[in-house]
């Protein structure tokens, strides 16, 4: 039974969750002043916590399946899935350098491809429209930094 | 009486032009985002924090308020006409409302929904111009102890209550909790779960994880499962007045649901689901119509809606009061606070009289605007239903990453929105509330100093969270909300 394969997995995971919390908890000092309890105690309570909830959802994992889950139908579609992360990264890799314009439209156009979309002519100019749009009103009227990038001579040029 | 004074020291400043303006900025764009299919009110108020950053205090938390407001009334013009629920909130909403248009009565179910959310916010109002004060003054006689206690309350109604299941909501919280762990500890000064990352050490903003929970968390899974789901709007056909007997139908649905709604916005219960339904429940019972359920009865319109709202300003009670956020839109609300470095509770009352009298009033002011936005501009949001999701996704998440970017301006930023954007993704597809984790992050830290406060006081000694009668009484209820389902189950399967 593939679905509740994940469950067990996802159970599993937040037990390692909490297993990773507990080792890092254990490094933390534990001297608290007149309180009796430092900046340990609660991490320490946490991890337990998130130990305990993960070994639960393992038993209704492997006692057939989680409770009261809904009916779940739809087939998961990968490309859709890796067009809207590749969009993310690339948005995460540009936007330091080549500026949040470049970036954001970039973004855009790969998660617009990623919901179907096959325009991409019409994808880029709404979205470099919509960026620029965004980049004249955080920078010229809330004062709100945003990396020129690559644009700079552009936007410089213009006054901008 | 002295609350009225405040009051109208209040409408001077809300009605100062800048902050009227910021105020009617906060409407229009709440109501805005708030239209878009698939955004609730908590991912609005998130995407649109980062444009106040740089206002002054007052100004951004009166659009703040207006965001708020705004993305209320915006989310039941989606539901009407769309039938999808952006939020649990609105499920009793699309129930008759969707019905309604498809019937051709979009009009008159719009209307009922915007003039309902009008009246039950402006006399929700009143309550908490009323109730505020009398809260602050219990408040201030609250130490460590009690509120320690209140936001374990907190915690348990919101997570392992509410919802479908209590292990799913508790792992949510929990997850929270730990987040909010991440950074230095305000106490020692301690780093903890940070690894020297300085974008960590601040802790986890609260922006980050509510956008990337309910944004890229829902585009991921949007995109994954639903990408060729197309969803049919209905046509803003005839009159948007209503007729005489909808108005004699209407009205006494939103005075009873701003009865309902407004209690249970005040007390820790997540927010507006129960109220809407509760009120939902009412009118199906006492309308003289009752075959009409299920087919656009406008009852079921009115009642919800109005429900809706009246919760929506009771949260306002303990967030601005105690300091206690009670849904996960509040939670962002009071991460919006800490953003200026303050902390609402009974001190705020006293220290910042402008603000907090100005965000007051700054509520009746945007709930008139909201009126006019609504009703006569209504074809301008109709025009932004009709954005095809190919571009609507896109165009969120291009917003979505510029707030997390802004924070530090650094790629760090927009990894974690990833991470947070991918657990968001697997928290929707196997059933796990997020509203849980954004309430432990922002209650967590909070609560933690609180209860390390109190044993300070107490010089180590645990028994002072029973010694306090107020606190010892909220652990019980606490307690007793946990364990009572468990034995009543158990009662139930040995006597069956």
């Amino acid at each position: 039974m593939p679905r509740s394969g994940a469950e067990i997995a996802l159970s599993l995971g937040v037990v390692a969750l909490g297993i990773g919390v507990a080792a890092v908890t254990a490094t933390l000092p534990s001297e608290g002043g007149y309180a009796g309890i430092g900046p340990n105690f609660i991490p320490a309570v946490v991890a337990l916590g998130i130990i305990a909830l993960g070994v639960w959802l393992a038993i209704e994992a492997f006692a057939g399946g989680w409770r009261d889950m809904p009916e779940h139908t739809d087939r998961f579609e990968p490309m859709p899935f890796v067009w809207v992360s590749a969009g993310l990264f690339a948005h995460m890799a540009l936007i330091g350098w080549a500026g949040f314009i470049i970036a954001g439209t970039v973004l855009f156009a790969c998660v617009a491809r990623g919901f179907g979309s096959r325009r991409m002519v019409r994808d880029l100019a709404i979205a470099l429209v919509m960026s620029v749009a965004i980049y004249l009103f955080f920078v010229k009227l809330l004062n709100v930094n945003l990396p020129a990038g690559w644009l700079e001579p552009v936007l410089g040029g213009a006054g901008i | 009486m002295e609350a009225l004074n405040a009051l109208l020291h209040g409408f001077g400043i809300a009605l100062q032009p800048m902050n009227l303006l910021w105020g009617f900025i906060g409407v229009t764009l709440g109501t805005f985002v708030g239209v878009l299919p698939g955004v609730g009110p908590a991912l609005t108020v998130a995407m649109l924090l980062p444009l106040t950053v740089k206002l002054d205090p007052t100004g951004a938390l009166i659009m703040f308020a207006g965001i708020y407001y705004g993305a209320m009334f915006g989310g039941s013009t989606t539901t009407i006409l769309l039938n999808t629920p952006g939020e649990s909130a609105s499920i009793a909403t699309a129930l008759e409302g969707n019905k309604m248009a498809k019937a051709g009565r979009a009009g008159p179910a719009l209307a009922t929904s915007a003039i309902g959310s009008f009246v039950a916010g402006t006399i929700a109002t009143v309550l908490l111009t009323l109730v505020a004060p009398i809260v602050v003054d219990l408040a201030l006689k609250f130490g460590p102890a009690e509120y320690f206690a209140l936001m374990v309350f907190a915690f348990i109604t919101v997570a392992a209550v509410l919802g479908s299941s209590t292990v799913r909501g508790l792992t949510s919280l929990f997850l929270g909790l730990f987040l909010g762990l991440i950074g230095i500890d305000s106490q020692t000064g301690q780093q903890r779960f940070a690894f020297g990352v300085p974008e960590l050490l601040d802790g986890v903003d609260v922006v980050v994880l509510a956008v990337g929970l309910f944004a890229v968390g829902e585009a991921l899974y949007v995109a994954a499962y639903q990408s060729r789901v197309t969803e049919t709007l209905e046509k803003l056909k005839g009159s948007l007045l209503m007729s005489a007997e909808d108005w004699k139908r209407s009205w006494p649905a939103w005075l009873r649901a701003t009865a309902i709604g407004f209690p249970f916005g005040t007390i820790p219960a997540g927010g507006s689901e129960i109220p809407t339904f509760l009120s939902y429940a009412t009118e199906k019972k006492l309308s003289k119509h009752p075959e009409e359920f299920g087919k656009g009865a406008i009852e079921g319109v009115a009642g919800p809606e109005a429900a809706n709202n009246a919760a929506a300003t009771g949260v306002l009670v303990p967030l601005l009061t105690l300091g206690i956020p009670t849904s996960a839109t509040a939670a962002i609300l009071l991460g919006a606070f800490q953003n200026y470095g303050l902390q609402p509770g009974p001190l705020l009352f006293d220290a910042q009289k402008d603000l907090v009298w100005g965000l007051i009033a700054s509520l009746y002011v945007g709930n008139i605007i909201l009126l006019i936005l609504n009703l006569p501009l209504i074809g301008m949001w109709v025009k932004v239903l009709q954005i095809p999701k190919d571009l609507l996704y896109a165009g969120i998440l291009v917003f979505a990453t510029l707030g997390a970017y802004s924070l530090h301006q650094s790629w760090v930023d927009l990894l974690t929105l990833y991470v947070f954007g991918l657990l968001g993704f697997m928290m929707r597809r196997w059933d796990i509330p997020v509203g849980p984790a954004v309430i432990g992050l922002i209650l967590g830290p909070l609560a933690e100093t609180q209860f390390r406060r109190a044993l300070s006081i107490s010089q180590g000694d645990p028994s002072v969270f029973i010694s306090h009668p107020i606190s010892a009484t909220l652990l019980a209820i606490t307690a007793l909300l946990i364990i009572a389902p468990w034995l009543i189950r158990r009662f139930r399967s040995t006597s069956s």
